[in-house]
């Protein structure tokens, strides 16, 4: 059931009914509707899914308990590193093993070693990769008694399986969620419609900009070695849209559906193509994975505390291991690394924190050093988004090569009757809508709210892309 | 939450006024079209005179070339559509015949479309611009699965076919900007392809006992007074289960088997598509078969 679907514009009318009219009375009818909710819509995907994910909050919920309550240092360690290689064990199988077994058998056949590999049959649980970064936060924050245990299960389930999050994030933390799920919710006339803006909004991501955007750079991917470097270009821009269409406006849907239920979400997306260096991109882009990579993983390595080099090793570490976690293949590895390589001068220069304040234009020279920056950073995020999107590293490497070598900068057919050029118009409207509204969420909430709602709905059935279905792209990761 | 009730009510008051104004337009452009495509132009057409008109898919689109009808005096359009099936080349035929079109003779291509019944999703959408301004459209479509959204939601028909009938159709009718479909009078002709696919394999394909677009086809043709010439037409020569138009043959004797007229892959640009030379040794064999010229 995608955000997207006619199903999920059924079911949630339905849930929020029931939600706010028969389930009101307390905290825990709320969060019981909630947690069957949100059950069923993660059966909508395959319910043998589910016992994964009961037995994965179940696994969390007793080892945080077992971990406060333990009265040696040996048994809370215990139950710290069970959660912690259970949790990593369900990815490791279900998303890296046969990456990792495929690999290590073409490694053995590459020096004369005949191997086949045996893989395993099995199909990536939606979501795995996100509520197992939910109940590892909030073990780890237990173990280093951060927060307290929870022992309500069903408040703690609801912490984990909550439907708008459950399957691409925002991957949300314990002590952002939990106390807001421990009381009753009244309803808040205000949230509900800046949730309303969020999920059109979210939906003018979705299908105007990144499907329209998938089925050109689609076209350009497939069959970049016939295109010429004008086609190439455009191809990396309309997918670096199609990505940031498709995942903020994911992102935007799961935080304005909650706020339908009085619940506030963390902020996954800020703008981040109008970052002005790849350090403040990285603070705008996924916020929540960044957040969480930085929290568990570049902190407890040591974080910037040992030195220069300390601090580069972990970067490379933490963003080796983030392009990892997006998914089993090398493309992905390898855009982690560009990414740590571009972080790499602002390192070494003490300049990564430069840009913390928020962008203003006048009219002076600075403001033209600012655009040019936000072009930069723009060009070598697109470069980036090349990997991600190519099969393999050698097509990524060939796709730049083609806009190098072939210096042919016309417009061109990209199938019968359709051009290369066709969705700039569109990239550029979004990006100045987007520009001026920086300081806020979304652009439709506000003064003339019902106006910009309305243009929004004639951009989503006028402009949108229907007839080519495509999933949300993060539900594979 | 009163006031939140009242603000969705209005926001999908506002979505279904929208969806009526943009239904509005863009059946409005559909209606004065009529260089985009071939169902454009007949739909928007007025009264006219045939020699032949050519109906079915690809393999008549690529096949027969009205030129050389032209060329021996015989007034002739190509409305063959690729990806077509015979449910639309009957709707052609039967908005042809709404419009008081004078036809003397319709070759139809059929051969393997005998072994569909359905519609085909991308060409049919292209008629539902049309659904509430023809009842032949309507009562074409009626029994179709999903009749009452496309005939009742309004705008739902484009969207849910938008890369065929959406927003850049619009557009595009607006700015009268031409297609190839509708130049050489409806040929379309193929060049050689040096990787074309020069294998087939229909042994699973089985023309249909009682095939309703056909029929249809034959009974409008026999109530009109139009000669129906209904043709196969050719494959390479790498095709397993060539017995197939054995088969059409069986069930359906008054088609003609042209299958073998042009068999060289040379004359080939994919398994089932001629290209333009081998287009040409066919259309000449129609000519001289059916019209002795």
């Amino acid at each position: 059931m995608f955000f997207n679907s006619i199903a999920f514009a059924i079911f949630l009318p339905i849930v929020f009914f029931l939600y706010w009219f028969v389930f009101n009375k307390t905290k825990s009818t709320q969060n019981a509707l909630l947690i069957v909710a949100s059950y069923y819509f993660y059966s909508c995907w395959d319910w043998r899914f589910l016992f994964l994910l009961v037995f994965s909050t179940f696994l969390d919920y007793y080892t945080g308990i077992q971990i406060e309550k333990g009265k040696s240092e040996k048994s809370r360690k215990f139950w710290f590193w069970l959660s912690i290689i259970v949790n990593l064990g369900f990815l490791g199988v279900f998303k890296y093993y046969n990456f990792f077994a495929s690999s290590f058998s073409d490694l053995l056949n590459s020096a004369g070693i005949k191997a086949s590999p045996i893989l395993l049959n099995v199909i990536l649980p939606v979501g795995i990769s996100f509520y197992t970064f939910h109940g590892l936060s909030y073990v780890i924050d237990i173990y280093y008694k951060r927060i307290k245990a929870e022992y309500n299960f069903v408040d703690y389930s609801l912490f984990v399986s909550y439907f708008p999050l459950l399957v691409a994030g925002p991957i949300e933390r314990a002590t952002h969620l939990l106390p807001q799920v421990k009381v009753k919710r009244e309803f808040d006339f205000q949230m509900a419609k800046e949730g309303v803006c969020q999920i059109i909004w979210g939906l003018v991501k979705k299908i105007v900009i990144a499907d329209s955007c998938a089925t050109y750079a689609n076209a350009i991917f497939d069959n970049y070695t016939s295109l010429n470097s004008f086609s190439l270009i455009l191809g990396a821009v309309y997918f670096a849209f199609q990505i940031y269409g498709d995942f903020s406006g994911y992102s935007d849907i799961a935080l304005g559906v909650s706020k339908l239920f009085g619940l506030d979400l963390l902020r996954n997306f800020n703008y981040p193509y109008f970052s002005r260096d790849i350090a403040e991109f990285w603070r705008r882009w996924h916020i929540s994975l960044s957040s969480w990579f930085r929290d568990y993983l570049y902190i407890p390595l040591g974080g910037s505390k040992g030195g220069l080099w300390m601090k580069i090793r972990n970067t490379f570490i933490i963003f080796i291991v983030s392009g990892f976690w997006h998914g089993a293949n090398w493309t992905y590895v390898v855009w982690g690394f560009i990414n740590a390589v571009y972080f790499l001068p602002l390192l070494l220069s003490n300049s990564n924190r430069n840009n913390m304040d928020e962008i203003v234009l006048k009219w002076n020279f600075d403001s033209v050093k600012v655009i040019l920056s936000i072009l930069y950073t723009f060009f070598l995020t697109c470069i980036a988004w090349v990997f991600f999107r190519a099969k393999t590293i050698t097509d990524a490497f060939l796709y730049l090569k083609q806009i190098v070598i072939k210096r042919d900068f016309g417009f061109q057919y990209l199938e019968p009757d359709r051009y290369n050029y066709e969705l700039i118009v569109l990239i550029v409207l979004f990006v100045l809508i987007e520009w001026n509204n920086r300081n806020k969420t979304e652009p439709l909430s506000g003064k003339n709210d019902i106006l910009k709602i309305a243009l929004a709905i004639v951009a989503i059935m006028a402009f949108g892309t229907f007839s080519d279905y495509k999933e949300f792209i993060y539900f594979q990761f | 939450m009163k006031s939140f009730l009242i603000y969705t009510g209005k926001i999908i008051l506002i979505t279904i006024l929208i969806a009526i104004v943009l239904d509005g337009i863009y059946t409005l452009v559909f209606m004065k079209s009529k260089d985009r495509g071939k169902i454009e132009t007949v739909f928007n057409s007025n009264a006219e005179n045939y020699d032949v008109i050519i109906l079915g898919s690809s393999r008549a689109n690529n096949h027969f070339i009205p030129k050389m009808f032209e060329d021996k005096g015989i007034k002739t359009y190509n409305y063959g559509m690729s990806a077509g099936h015979l449910f639309e080349a009957s709707l052609m035929l039967k908005l042809m015949i709404e419009r008081k079109w004078k036809i003397k003779n319709v070759i139809v291509e059929a051969d393997l479309n005998l072994a569909i019944n359905h519609r085909s999703e991308s060409i049919s959408s292209k008629f539902l611009p049309y659904i509430h301004n023809s009842v032949i459209i309507k009562d074409h479509f009626k029994d179709e699965k999903n009749f009452n959204e496309m005939y009742y939601l309004p705008f739902y028909r484009y969207i849910k076919y938008e890369s065929k009938i959406g927003f850049r159709e619009v557009f595009f009718t607006l700015i009268h900007k031409k297609t190839s479909a509708v130049q050489n009078l409806g040929f379309y002709p193929l060049e050689k392809h040096k990787n074309g696919n020069m294998k087939n394999n229909i042994v699973n394909l089985n023309p249909l006992a009682h095939n309703k677009s056909y029929e249809e086809i034959k009974n409008m043709c026999k109530a009109n007074n139009i000669n129906l010439i209904a043709v196969m037409t050719p494959m390479c020569e790498n095709v397993k289960g060539m017995d197939y138009f054995d088969k059409v043959k069986k069930a359906y004797p008054e088609i003609h088997n042209y299958e073998n007229a042009v068999t060289e892959d040379k004359y080939f640009s994919s398994c089932g598509h001629m290209d333009s030379e081998g287009a040409k040794i066919f259309t000449a064999k129609i000519l001289k078969d059916f019209f002795n010229k």
